[in-house]
């Protein structure tokens, strides 16, 4: 009898079965360890849409995995296509996931620092191979994911499903929306460049704005000389202090990729966790008045998840992967990136994401505290306790008349909003100034800077005189001057445009655009530099 | 199902094939990148520059005497202002620190300029960042080549079809008319303005000796000379034969490479008519 006896199993089972089958027995063992219960060939019959034997191993993921255990073994076939829910819950855990790898990637490049910051997005931009690639495909998902959030939100709506007993899930869900929009936002300052800086002060001055109710302004006064410390303190947190700072740009950062993404996550879990214990909700049409079926699903009416939603859900994540990767390639979106922050250069118009215009419309209203700070808490304030106060017990679309109409005027309030928050809409400016800031803009390249500097021939133009310009771009960018200037001759008398252009160093050439009225006596004029290797038009 | 299988296996694939395509363009994206926003901070200098230099160094950065010395200068790139006080690392390097940290005192060569150069980065107590300082030094690193091909183009160029510094080289008929316009310096073609150091008034220095007589002078200086010979020499060879109280090397001494025959003989014509 031996002293240590070693026990090696695999060479016991290739002496009794031969090297090859004893190989693959140990190869599928470790497979169905990893899939928690599916061997190679079930994998396969999966894979090839094969009826599930008896018993099903297609379960035991369900039961014995992490991740299968928060999806629903089977759905009820009513629940299976695309209507009622268009995936669309799906596709915000995709969005979230591809935001944290595709943000990650770009952390390995950034410093939250003012004095780095934008130097790294260059670096990121121009000496980084596919960082380009990951900023626009970064920020293209964030823009999608917070789309497809609302839209997830909307469907849940109007289909009803936050009713009894879900109410608590579409209370998850508001916060997941809030850490949606909380996400895109906190990233936008991040490149520490104007288009950063101008959209976050706009945030940041509206936090400013809360006010300090009776009792605690007089205390306010007496602690910190400071009647109003609740906005002033809300706008240092957010700032870093009463100007953007290093501090400032910290907690963004931080909150960015810490803080939101971490209450995020929580959050998903409880919100997939409420979806296994309630089951998916059948089409409102689909049940009986004040019935919850879901979670009674016959035996022939089951689509099981493994073959049939898994795949549907793959293929998804495949199309959305490909047409994001294609719209950052081939569609022309790109990540914009604006010139250094400067605080003491304000852009002519700043603008909010466009998630954010119905906010930037209502301001525009009036009152910065009403419509900065209280309405936009009501508003979140009600998505909360939506479940609690439609509490009428039919989902059908025909018994919530009342709630679908407001639903549509919210929806219609808040379009108008969005084009109220747009600078179309009562911003004002002098239109000298407007008809300059069309040909070069502050906040994107613009006609000028697109236009190649080879069709700028030194000279003096006359912006009505465009069809005798020398060169086809300059006949282009004086047009629209001229129309622009057209525009303006019932608010300037005699006004004249004219462009004066200086060769002024190698490859450089200074544009002057100058807006003459009144016979000469008004005039106002920009000047601007263009070198040839700029190629603003990618 | 298999449908989805399928389709969405392609997808992945052109997915894929889009990354791929990417990654080789990526070199040549990147070049072109960095370009354009050398092109952009090129841009933003000019802009800065026209604000913040301009006052003191003078539009286009040609100087204004006195007050700030000229930058869009040969000397500047050539590295030979940066030898004159030792700076030691690139004329980028030094335009950089000197705009960042100013210039406490001008240096030697600039003792006309008593101002002296503010600092503007804002580690230096300035008002521009790290970026805008570099958007000027590029700015101004611009003119580097522009200023160094016109310093190049001012220097003479030699002639192919120079004379040469042989004396008794054949010399065709002169023509006394164009003779004076090359003597003289003036009108086109007059580009050796010779009478900016010989006097036409007899008698006269006002560096080299004066050539008031010369037709018939020239003939008695050297034995063995003719007249035409003689002048020749002169020109070609400014040492071989020195006008008594005047030092070598005070003429010029590269005439036989920047004149063709033709001029020669018409310079010697014209001289030959200053009787």
């Amino acid at each position: 009898m031996a002293l240590f006896q070693l026990h090696i199993p695999i060479l016991d089972d290739i002496k009794k079965k031969g090297l090859k089958p004893a190989l693959l027995a140990a190869v599928d063992d470790s497979v169905v360890r990893f899939t928690a219960g599916l061997g190679i060939n079930d994998i396969r019959g999966v894979l090839r849409g094969d009826p599930a034997p008896k018993p099903n191993p297609r379960l035991k993921p369900h039961a014995d995995g992490f991740w299968f255990h928060m999806r629903p073994t089977y759905y009820n076939n009513l629940v299976q296509p695309l209507y009622p829910s268009f995936r669309l819950g799906w596709l915000s855990m995709y969005f979230m996931v591809f935001e944290t790898i595709t943000g990650v990637i770009l952390m390995l490049f950034y410093t939250p620092s003012p004095l780095v910051a934008f130097e790294n997005m260059l670096n990121i931009m121009s000496n980084v191979p596919l960082g380009l690639f990951m900023r626009d495909l970064h920020k293209i998902g964030a823009e999608g994911m917070v789309g497809v959030v609302c839209l997830h939100m909307l469907r849940t709506f109007i289909t009803g499903n936050y009713k009894k007993p879900r109410q608590f899930t579409w209370f998850t869900g508001v916060i997941l929306l809030i850490v949606t929009v909380a996400l895109s936002f906190s990233g936008y300052l991040l490149p520490w460049d104007q288009l950063s800086l101008w959209a976050v002060t706009i945030g940041a001055s509206m936090a400013e704005a809360t006010p300090t109710p009776p009792p605690l302004d007089v205390l306010g006064q007496q602690w910190f000389g400071d009647p109003q410390f609740i906005g002033t303190m809300f706008n240092n947190l957010l700032r870093g202090g009463p100007q953007f700072n290093a501090n400032g740009l910290l907690r963004w950062y931080l909150g960015h990729v810490l803080l939101v993404p971490l209450v995020g996550f929580i959050f998903i879990g409880v919100h997939y966790y409420k979806v296994v214990l309630h089951g998916h909700s059948l089409p409102p049409e689909a049940e009986k008045v004040g019935e919850d079926s879901a979670k009674r699903v016959p035996m022939d009416q089951r689509t099981y998840f493994m073959p049939d939603i898994l795949t549907d859900e793959l293929f998804l994540v495949a199309l959305t992967t490909f047409i994001l990767v294609f719209g950052v390639t081939f569609g022309g979106y790109h990540a914009p990136l604006e010139p250094h922050a400067d605080p003491l250069i304000t852009p002519l118009h700043t603008t909010a994401p466009w998630y954010f215009l119905w906010l930037q419309g209502m301001l525009k209203l009036g009152d910065k505290v009403l419509w900065g700070v209280v309405a936009p808490s009501v508003i979140f304030g009600l998505l909360f306790v939506i479940p609690y106060i439609e509490v009428g017990p039919s989902r059908r679309y025909a018994d919530r008349r009342i709630g679908l109409s407001v639903g549509m005027i919210v929806i219609i309030l808040t379009s108008m909003l969005t084009f109220m928050g747009t600078p179309w809409y009562a911003v004002s400016s002098s239109v000298d100034q407007e008809i300059v800031a069309t040909l070069l803009p502050q906040t994107h390249p613009g006609p000028l800077r697109s236009t190649k500097v080879d069709q700028l021939t030194a000279g003096q133009y006359n912006a009505k005189d465009y069809k005798s310009a020398p060169t086809q771009g300059l006949q282009k960018l004086l047009e629209i001057y001229n129309n622009e200037i057209e525009h303006g001759k019932a608010k300037l008398p005699g006004v004249e445009g004219i462009m004066i252009i200086e060769d002024w160093q190698t490859g450089l050439k200074k544009i002057t655009f100058r807006v003459v009225w009144n016979g000469g006596a008004n005039t106002f004029s920009q000047d601007a530099y263009l070198h040839q290797d700029s190629n603003y038009g990618e | 199902m298999t449908i989805r299988v399928v389709i969405g296996t392609v997808l992945i694939a052109a997915t894929m094939m889009i990354v791929t395509f990417i990654m080789i363009n990526e070199p040549a994206r990147m070049t072109d990148f960095e370009a354009g926003f050398k092109g952009r901070s090129i841009e933003a200098g000019a802009s800065l520059f026209q604000s913040s230099c301009t006052p003191c160094h003078g539009i286009q950065g040609k100087g204004i005497e006195g007050v700030g010395p000229s930058l869009n200068a040969a000397d500047l790139f050539s590295g030979k202002r940066l030898k004159e006080f030792g700076w030691a690392g690139t004329v980028k390097d030094y335009v950089r620190s000197a705009i960042a940290s100013g210039r406490p005192r001008a240096s030697a060569a600039f003792a006309n300029y008593p101002q002296r150069m503010p600092t503007w980065g804002q580690e230096f107590g300035g008002p521009y960042r790290k970026d805008q300082v570099e958007n000027v030094v590029d700015f101004v690193m611009n003119w580097e080549k522009a200023a160094l091909a016109e310093a190049a183009a001012a220097t003479p160029t030699p002639n192919p079809n120079a004379v040469g510094t042989d004396i008794n080289v054949q010399l065709p008929q002169g023509d006394a008319a164009n003779g004076e316009k090359l003597f003289s310096g003036k009108g086109p073609g007059g580009s050796y303005a010779c009478s900016a150091c010989h006097s036409l008034e007899p008698n006269k220095t006002v560096v080299g000796p004066s050539v008031a007589g010369l037709a018939t002078n020239a003939a008695k200086r050297k034995e063995g000379y003719s007249a035409e010979k003689y002048l020749t020499e002169s020109i070609l060879k400014p040492n071989e034969f020195l006008v008594q109280g005047f030092n070598p090397n005070l003429m010029q001494q590269n005439f036989g490479q920047l004149m063709d025959k033709k001029e020669l003989a018409d310079i010697i014509a014209y001289l030959m008519t200053l009787k």
